[in-house]
């Protein structure tokens, strides 16, 4: 490995780690006392202890010094030398999110740009009185040593525990001949009272080259005396702290391979992947065309046996790029958490469904928009405890992240028992900027969506630190389109809101439906297509002048595509050619989608498109067919 | 032959380093461990030559590893690989049975030393 790879796997793995001290934060927040907080102060210890190591050998200075500092307070709290409470809590959350810049920092070379003195300084304030090292007796053991074997032990002046080394050569000294007493004493050694001359002193005698032989062989040896019995043995001197000194980065490691069953992969690289094997299935789907017009038996059999690879290749990739949702999602407590008590308000956040498997760059592109809706939840939804009881609420307000598999979707909801939109507010403030017919006396749900997602739109009467004015839903919404997802919002006055992001489950390969207008091909994802009918004439009806369907008891709007892309009306070539409906699907909300004629299924890879200013907004990217023909793919969200 | 080497370490990072500095050495990576509970069953499948142990670990630490392996085969050549600051650490695992120490940072020259010393 490189030291840039390093660095990359140094960042990662400290992310991870820096999330699972927060986790552990916020759990012993909740129950300092309870039975699960040593598991806790052991958790957070450990994931400290993680980051400190690898800083280390990075050489970061200052991620280093700061895990240190907080590893010395929570191995105190670990032997209950401490007791956790709220500001030892506040302390050591400053700490997990100091230590969560720093490592950001650190790799890119700007860790000084952090100060981190007076969180040190509050950190040290937890620690005990220096015990005082000066009062320890000193047993004179030469004077009485007038036969026998005293060896003096010098050891290299930077080599790391040299207590631990003394020990060991203590060790080794004994597999030779017996110890009588040491000075300093085994008991100082052990507890770090050293200061790097070791002296042994043995009733018995041994041969000296012998002796310094197995002494050297122990390590971190500078030299070895052999003391006349009648020496005096020279004077302790002052002895220094025990002191750790960060050495410098080691240096000079290069690449082997690993040995464990897992690798870290750059997600960049699984990105490029993923465009290629892309292009690969573009490249099948011609591939078998022209193979079915030559009509050879071998050829079309090898291409049927590629064909069956790629798809393999395809899946193998797709599912390596999944990773489940608490990735991100362990994150959020302490989002919940921060913006509860920045707005005194009291919430209990649940998370549910953190298994779920999403792709990795969907998950990273999504988090942001999820932080914002937990982050309105918090600040416009939840009521403050006093406005809660009066209303009869428990004073707790309850906060659910939940994920879930629809189908091929992905389906993420943000949901709370708060105050729930005002929709006469949404609607007074949507008059006064002149949005909705001032004669308008009634909002639909989706209606408030396209509201509160109109960029600036707010009816929040004062800007909040935590979620800003009306900042979020705009910006969430945008978002889900672009991944080709869909939003929507229901909110019971009183009672709550619930935000619901459907996402597709993967982004660069898309199975869709192909549909042909005119001489047009359009692709629409299978995610969002429930089934197909015919368009016969009986099942069409008019409501209100508007063009439904009727469909199993259903009923739901039509949307011509023709009238879309402004075509005249189907001309059928005959009584039985018949338009086709294709019902879209978004959970709640469903219409038909009126075409010419369905060609057939495909997988078609995204290719990021530039709609043209002021377009219709109803396409979502194009593609090319396996034909080689271009094709738009349709946004279903923005039909709906 | 190249002498076996299992690395317990709860770090990839970490496991990764080591690896490293001693593939290149010439030593044998049969196994890896990210918990106590796993070192001692990598050892009594693997009975490497040398356990490099990593002293704070979940699902038992490195040093009641130590014990453990220890007690499955008193001869065990298991070298701690310790932090700054966990001198009391350090010498509960030499009490266990942990036959040297390295401290991080590793410095290649320093672990390779090191694995001698417990090897010879």
């Amino acid at each position: 490995m490189n030291a840039l790879e390093y660095a990359e796997l140094f960042l990662s793995e400290s992310r991870e780690n820096v999330t699972a001290v927060n986790h552990a934060l916020l759990q012993l927040e909740r129950d300092a006392e309870g039975p699960g907080a040593a598991a806790c102060v052991d958790a957070i210890f450990r994931a400290v202890h993680t980051i400190k190591g690898m800083a280390a050998t990075m050489g970061y200075a200052v991620v280093t010094e700061l895990s240190h500092e907080l590893e010395t307070v929570l191995d105190r709290a670990r032997r209950r030398e401490l007791t956790i409470d709220s500001t030892i809590i506040d302390i050591l959350l400053r700490g997990a999110d100091s230590l969560e810049r720093l490592v950001e920092l650190a790799v890119a070379g700007r860790e000084s740009e952090l100060n981190i003195v007076s969180l040190v300084a509050d950190l040290r304030s937890l620690r005990p009185m220096m015990v005082e090292t000066s009062e320890w007796a000193i047993p004179r053991l030469a004077a009485a040593n007038p036969t026998g074997l005293t060896v003096r032990v010098r050891l290299v002046p930077d080599a790391p525990l040299r207590s631990v080394r003394a020990m060991l050569i203590v060790q080794a000294f004994r597999k030779i001949v017996d110890v009588a007493s040491t000075l300093p004493p085994e008991a100082d050694l052990q507890a770090d009272r050293f200061d790097g001359v070791l002296t042994i002193h043995s009733v018995a005698d041994a041969p000296r080259d012998e002796i310094e032989r197995v002494v050297r062989a122990a390590g971190d040896v500078e030299s070895v005396e052999f003391l006349d019995g009648t020496e005096p043995l020279p004077p302790p001197t002052a002895l220094p702290e025990p002191l750790d000194v960060p050495a410098a980065p080691s240096s000079g490691v290069r690449v082997a391979p690993g040995r464990g069953r897992h690798v870290r992969i750059d997600v960049r690289r699984l990105d490029k992947l993923m465009n290629l094997v892309g292009e690969l299935v573009v490249a099948r789907g011609r591939l078998t065309q022209l193979a079915g017009e030559v009509g050879d038996h071998a050829l079309e059999e090898s291409v049927r046996l590629s064909s069956r690879l790629i798809t393999e290749l395809r899946d193998e990739i797709t599912a390596s790029r999944m990773v489940p949702v608490s990735n991100v999602f362990d994150r959020f407590p302490r989002v919940v958490r921060d913006a509860a008590r920045a707005l005194g308000k009291t919430v209990e956040f649940t998370v549910e469904g953190r298994d779920i498997e999403l792709d990795r760059s969907m998950l990273d592109d999504i988090a942001d928009s999820i932080v914002h809706l937990l982050r309105n939840a918090v600040d416009h939804g939840i009521e403050t405890p006093e406005q809660r009881e009066a209303t009869g609420k428990p004073p707790a307000g309850s906060l659910v992240l939940s994920a879930m598999r629809d189908r091929t979707a992905i389906v993420i909801r943000v949901t709370d028992d708060g105050r729930g939109i005002d929709r006469e507010r949404v609607l007074a403030r949507a008059k006064r900027d002149g949005i909705v017919d001032a004669a308008k006396t009634e909002l639909s749900e989706d209606e408030v969506l396209r509201l509160l997602a109109r960029p600036g739109f707010s009816t929040a009467e004062q800007v909040t630190e935590v979620s800003g004015r009306g900042v979020g839903v705009d910006a969430v919404y945008t978002r889900v389109r672009a991944l080709g997802g869909a939003m929507n919002v229901r909110s019971v006055p009183g009672e709550g809101t619930t935000m619901t992001i459907r996402l597709p489950l993967t982004l660069a390969v898309v199975r869709s439906l192909l549909a042909r207008v005119a001489d047009e091909m359009y692709a629409i994802p299978l995610a969002h297509v429930s089934e197909t009918i015919e368009l016969t004439p009986d099942i069409v009806r008019t409501v209100k002048g508007k063009e439904v369907v009727m469909a199993r008891d259903e009923i739901f709007p039509l949307i011509r595509m023709r009238r879309l892309v402004g075509l005249p009306h189907y001309a059928p070539a005959s009584a039985i050619d018949l338009e086709q409906v294709i019902v879209i699907d978004l959970g709640d909300r469903r219409a038909g989608l009126v075409i010419d004629e369905l060609t057939g299924q495909e997988e078609i890879v995204v290719k990021q498109f530039d709609a043209v200013r002021d377009g219709p907004p109803f396409f979502g990217g194009a593609t090319l067919l396996g034909d080689g023909r271009p094709c738009l793919i349709v946004d279903v969200s923005s039909l709906l | 032959m190249s002498h076996t080497v299992l690395i317990c370490d709860d770090a990839i990072f970490m496991r990764t380093m080591v690896g490293d500095i001693l593939t290149q050495a010439g030593f044998e990576v049969v196994g890896e461990a990210e918990t106590g509970v796993q070192a001692v069953e990598k050892y009594q499948q693997l009975r490497p030559d040398l356990v490099t142990m990593d002293i704070v670990m979940p699902d038992m630490g490195g040093i009641d590893a130590v014990r453990e392996i220890c007690k499955l085969d008193p001869n065990a050549k298991i070298l701690m690989c310790s932090a700054m600051g966990q001198q009391a650490l350090v010498v509960e695992a030499i009490q266990a049975g942990a036959k040297d120490f390295v401290v991080k940072p590793f410095q290649p020259s320093r672990v390779l030393e090191a694995v001698q010393r417990v090897l010879a």
